[in-house]
């Protein structure tokens, strides 16, 4: 069975990251993931884009992808050129979401390219459960 | 007489006051410190508390409950009330007894939107998490949740964000919030590890922790630096899965928050 890739356009600020959060929490829920996993997913979206938010420019938008394939959910973020996440404050939140995200996801990538950076994560959900696509 | 009748003696829905007999209270009550003013005032008024109260009947808490917690904010519009001021009563008590009555709703728990049903169904949720994770003993999924309780996991996963809208205050007196526990997380993070690294010193760590309760660090601890599951957490602490996710929840915005300001 292919992976499901869903994307996810949404405004750059941090009031859509309860958005951000359910949209992850209904699509990982179809996996028939344990709720602890559910969860460290939702706390990883809410990081995601928070961190995303202060990369993307004020007005813009923040794409976050979904990949679901099987028990293995991955979420990615691009973050464009020329951000205004360049302060030391920044830099605070940046570590903070990278301390996070690595601890709540089994994997953490953060590329670059010459449109900017990637940012991505990866999770295999636990097996116990198999009633997916429920 | 506090409550207006018709002509044919019925009470009516419209709520009036006596203003000349009210003044005529409040001079004796603050001038002449009569108690007796005191009550007849509290009496009066007694039918506005209940109307207020009745506004909030449908959110799950008994309505004589709510008159008591309304005639506690009576009695501090009562004492607070200039008589000087060129202001009905009833304008100057209204919002009073409804921040008296909103307070008693926070302290309950529950933000004031959270609908009743939403309430309930959380905590079935949360009652069903821990069951399954007791008779599974693993984390269930969600829709083992939904089909336990008979709900779809649409609802479960409406319910886990209503339980967003709880007040983590009162979460802490529920359980472990008895002043005993002295956890310090910085007791137990050492220079090297990756949370020193974001924070650049310890001072600012701790800043940012002060920010914490003893039990949100010992939570944060635990997830993140002893990494165990949110099962385990609860386990371990005794408190329910749904408690682990929005202590987390609440520590991380803190901690997010505060790393950047201190």
């Amino acid at each position: 069975m292919p992976a499901d890739r869903i994307t996810l356009t949404i405004p750059s600020r941090a009031e859509y990251a309860k958005a951000v959060r359910m949209t992850a929490s209904a699509l990982v829920s179809r996996t028939g993931a344990t709720y602890d996993d559910l969860d460290d997913m939702r706390i990883a979206a809410e990081e995601l884009f928070v961190y995303a938010c202060d990369h993307a420019d004020e007005e813009s938008e923040v794409t976050i992808e979904f990949l679901i394939d099987g028990d293995d959910v991955s979420m990615s973020v691009r973050l464009p050129q020329g951000t205004r996440a360049t302060d030391e404050d920044a830099e605070r939140r940046a570590a903070y979401a990278t301390f996070i995200l690595q601890s709540v996801c089994d994997h953490y990538q953060l590329s670059s390219d010459l449109e900017g950076q990637h940012l991505k994560v990866r999770k295999r959900l636990s097996a116990e459960s198999d009633d997916a696509g429920s | 007489m506090p409550v207006a009748r018709d002509s044919a003696g019925r009470q009516s829905r419209k709520l009036t006051w006596d203003k000349q007999l009210t003044r005529e209270l409040f001079r004796r009550y603050r001038l002449e410190g009569d108690e007796d003013a005191r009550d007849e005032l509290i009496t009066m008024y007694l039918n506005l508390v209940k109307y207020l109260a009745s506004r909030f009947r449908n959110r799950g808490e008994p309505v004589d409950d709510l008159v008591q917690v309304g005639t506690i904010g009576l009695i501090k519009a009562i004492d607070r009330f200039d008589i000087d001021r060129q202001v009905e009563f009833t304008t100057y008590a209204t919002p009073t007894i409804v921040g008296e009555l909103k307070r008693y709703f926070r302290d309950k728990g529950w933000a004031i939107k959270v609908p009743r049903r939403l309430q309930e169904l959380s905590f079935k949720v949360n009652q069903a998490m821990d069951v399954l994770t007791q008779q599974l003993q693993r984390s269930p999924s969600i829709s083992e949740i939904a089909a336990h309780i008979g709900v779809t996991s649409e609802e479960v996963l409406e319910a886990m964000e209503t339980s967003e809208a709880y007040n983590f205050v009162s979460l802490e007196s529920d359980r472990g919030g008895d002043g005993s526990d002295t956890f310090s997380i910085l007791e137990y993070i050492g220079k090297d590890d990756q949370l020193m690294a974001v924070v650049d010193d310890r001072t600012t760590l701790a800043a940012a922790l002060r920010h914490l309760t003893p039990q949100e660090q010992r939570v944060l601890y635990l997830r993140f630096f002893e990494g165990l599951t949110q099962t385990e957490i609860a386990r371990q602490l005794d408190i329910s899965q749904m408690q682990v996710s929005r202590l987390l929840r609440k520590t991380l915005k803190v901690l997010r928050e505060n790393i950047v300001r201190e």
